[in-house]
């Protein structure tokens, strides 16, 4: 009789979305979002040293840099001058007495400049590709780091956007009184919450796994990933929910969603660039542990023990959310 | 005279709301993250796996040319734990590295795959010259690859003397670079400020249309435009404090306010007018957000080539975050281009204007609406 209830809740709630812009859009935007991973992630990971040089002036060497580098050719020294001086970070190597100089605006980070230094050096070197003592052996990884860094920041988002969908229906529900209303029908507060959780828990899913596909993860495992978006739209849902009660109009619910990119965001950048014991200061965060599992998931480094471990600590940590501000929901509940 | 009334009373009614708060905690919250959070330098530190496949004499030569090379340089015994299994190896820690030196390919190869660094065996081929076996991940690219199979082809000392004597020609000497923690400031308080503006401008009109506060404006003496501009104010001041609060215990003294709060400003001003001007559109909030949201993560876009110097396409500086950024650069520079920010300012503040312009004319026909 509950779960029937919870589903009509499910289905009507879907069937009112779906007549809405915002779940469509929130469905349609982490795709569009996944194109855009895929658009840009090939040019940034080939990103190498800009250099700018005198067209014709040496075409060898033209030639020889751009196996190395991006470059660009100018009719003149002037004309190069122009391009070193404009805001990004382009090189000029420059032509003088038999040999060449490296021209910089003075503001490139070191790394950038010891690159072309080394590239001219190997071309005055005479050092050719083809007379290469090495060989490489890949292991056939084709996913940057930095896509698959996107792609995980991509999955936390869907999350959240599901969690905003729930705080934006229940305003509205508050909004059209239907909330009190619940309280004289035969269905339960739990079953409401279910109910109206579930819809932002199918919307996240649908997009995480579309996200996974569209970016060229098809063969992570499905099975994990749709674990780890569960546990972390639970939380996302339980913001989103507590939110949605707390808010009386739209601007507060705007104000908290801003709040909550916080530890979202604090955690991806713990992930990242924090190192060694650090780490542990985001011990407490459930994304902390969502963007560990994707990370897991998406390097297909993990086994199923350390994931249904993190999936356990997000699920404790929901659980802990939800005791410490159960009171406010069912009071938010009986407004 | 109307105008300074309608924003001394949407001042009161931000300070008795909810939104102004989380602004400034949010700003409070940044504030720490930067100053305990992100170290002045991001370490920079790789790690590789080696193994000399040569004599123990050209081993030693190897590892000698290492610790050398970095006069800092420690090395010590390590265990490595990787795919269940523990491997012995020499650690190096230099200023950019750290090398595992171990004791045979399988164990470079294990190393590299689990752990996805890069790893590397060298030993002798068959004319008895250094030859170099790469294990890389697969991603990295192809300019990349072509770099590491030439590097070790000419000796590294003779590469070192040449680079070394490589003459540079910096056009300016004036710049100091940023730290790390200084360069994360830009792209904060341009999202945290100046483009929040943008969802809560549209937060504000659709709070005000559904209190009613719209169809009373329609019967006072007072213009629409003023009752926009009174909305913008507030968002302005917001962004101004936030953005204050954020950079003033970072950077002290040693920048020019004037020039900030210019920028601040006429960003705020522009996210605010884009914000009301999308509002315009829809007659639901959830509708306006949607867009705002997909223009957000647009306009997020500059962030990637603002960290990725070699990454710079020329459709990214047309995104507006691109000069916004820039400009948030040039301010905290010390020697600093003055007239970029300027020119920033303006251009952001003549689009707010034209935006405003037309924003004001959709909002006569549709406010009473």
């Amino acid at each position: 009789m509950m779960l029937k209830r919870i589903w009509i809740i499910f289905t009507r709630d879907l069937k009112v979305n779906t007549r809405e812009f915002m779940a469509i859009y929130m469905m349609i935007i982490p795709l569009l979002l996944a194109v855009g991973i895929n658009f840009l992630s090939p040019g940034v990971n080939d990103t190498s040293v800009n250099l700018a040089l005198i067209k014709n002036e040496n075409p060898g060497q033209a030639a020889y840099f751009d196996d190395f580098a991006h470059v660009e050719l100018f009719s003149d020294e002037q004309r190069v001058e122009d391009r070193v001086s404009r805001r990004d970070d382009v090189i000029g190597v420059l032509p003088e007495n038999n040999g060449y100089y490296i021209m910089t605006q003075g503001n490139e980070p070191g790394s950038v400049i010891e690159y072309a230094k080394l590239l001219n050096v190997l071309y005055e070197s005479d050092v050719r590709l083809e007379d290469a003592r090495s060989e490489i052996i890949e292991f056939g990884r084709t996913v940057p780091p930095l896509k698959k860094m996107l792609v995980n920041m991509l999955l936390l988002l869907i999350s959240m956007l599901a969690g905003m969908l729930i705080a934006m229906n229940i305003v509205e529900e508050k909004i059209d009184n239907t909330v009190s209303a619940i309280n004289v029908t035969p269905i339960s507060r739990r079953a409401f919450i279910l109910g109206k959780s579930l819809t932002g828990m199918f919307v996240a899913l649908f997009s995480s796994i579309a996200v996974l596909l569209i970016t060229g993860f098809y063969t992570v495992n499905l099975g994990q990933a749709a674990l780890v978006v569960f546990s972390s739209t639970i939380l996302s849902l339980l913001i989103g929910f507590i939110q949605g009660l707390n808010s009386d109009d739209v601007m507060e619910a705007a104000g908290s969603v801003k709040l909550m990119f916080l530890p979202m965001a604090g955690s991806i950048a713990g992930y990242e660039f924090v190192t060694g014991n650090w780490r542990i200061f985001f011990y407490w965060s459930p994304f902390y542990w969502a963007y560990s599992a994707n990370d897991m998931i998406l390097s297909k480094s993990g086994s199923w023990p350390e994931l249904i471990l993190y999936i356990g600590i997000i699920l404790a940590i929901c659980g802990a959310v939800y005791a410490l501000l159960a009171p406010r929901i069912v009071k938010g509940l009986q407004h | 005279m109307k105008l300074l009334s309608s924003i001394k009373k949407e001042l009161i009614l931000a300070s008795r709301g909810f939104y102004f708060y989380v602004e400034l905690l949010f700003a409070l919250v940044i504030l720490a993250v930067l100053l305990f959070a992100i170290p002045q330098n991001f370490s920079h530190i790789t790690t590789e796996y080696l193994y000399f496949n040569l004599p123990q004499q050209g081993k030693e030569i190897f590892i000698n040319n290492i610790l050398e090379d970095d006069p800092d340089a420690k090395s010590e015994m390590a265990e490595i734990e990787a795919g269940g299994k523990t491997f012995d190896a020499e650690l190096i820690v230099t200023d950019e590295s750290k090398i595992y030196i171990v004791d045979s390919e399988e164990t470079v190869r294990i190393l590299a795959d689990s752990e996805k660094n890069l790893g590397a065996v060298i030993e002798l081929n068959e004319n008895n010259q250094l030859y170099y076996k790469y294990y890389l991940q697969g991603y990295e690219s192809t300019r990349f690859k072509n770099l590491i199979s030439i590097l070790f082809n000419e000796s590294t000392e003779v590469l070192e003397d040449r680079i070394n004597n490589q003459e540079v020609r910096p056009l300016s000497t004036a710049y100091e670079p940023l730290t790390d923690r200084e360069n994360t400031i830009p792209p904060l308080i341009a999202f945290s400020g100046g483009l929040m503006g943008m969802f809560i401008m549209a937060s504000y009109i659709f709070l005000d249309k559904k209190e009613g506060v719209i169809e009373a404006y329609a019967v006072t003496p007072s213009s629409v435009w003023k009752y926009l501009m009174s909305k913008i104010f507030v968002i302005l001041l917001t962004s101004a404090v936030s953005g204050l609060v954020i950079i003033m215990p970072v950077m002290g003294l040693r920048i020019n306010y004037g020039l900030l709060l210019m920028l601040l400003l006429a960003t705020g001003f522009f996210a605010s007018t884009l914000g009301l001007l999308i509002a315009s559109f829809y007659d639901n909030i959830m509708k306006a957000f949607g867009v705002i949201y997909l223009l957000f993560f647009i306009l997020m876009v500059p962030c990637i080539a603002y960290f990725i110097p070699g990454w710079d396409p020329v459709w990214v500086k047309i995104i507006p975050t691109y000069p916004m950024l820039q400009g948030f650069k040039e301010i905290i520079l010390s020697n600093g281009d003055i007239v970029y920010p300027l020119i920033a300012s303006t251009g952001f503040l003549a689009a707010g204007i034209v935006l405003f312009f037309i924003t004001n004319i959709r909002f006569k026909k549709t406010l009473s609406v």
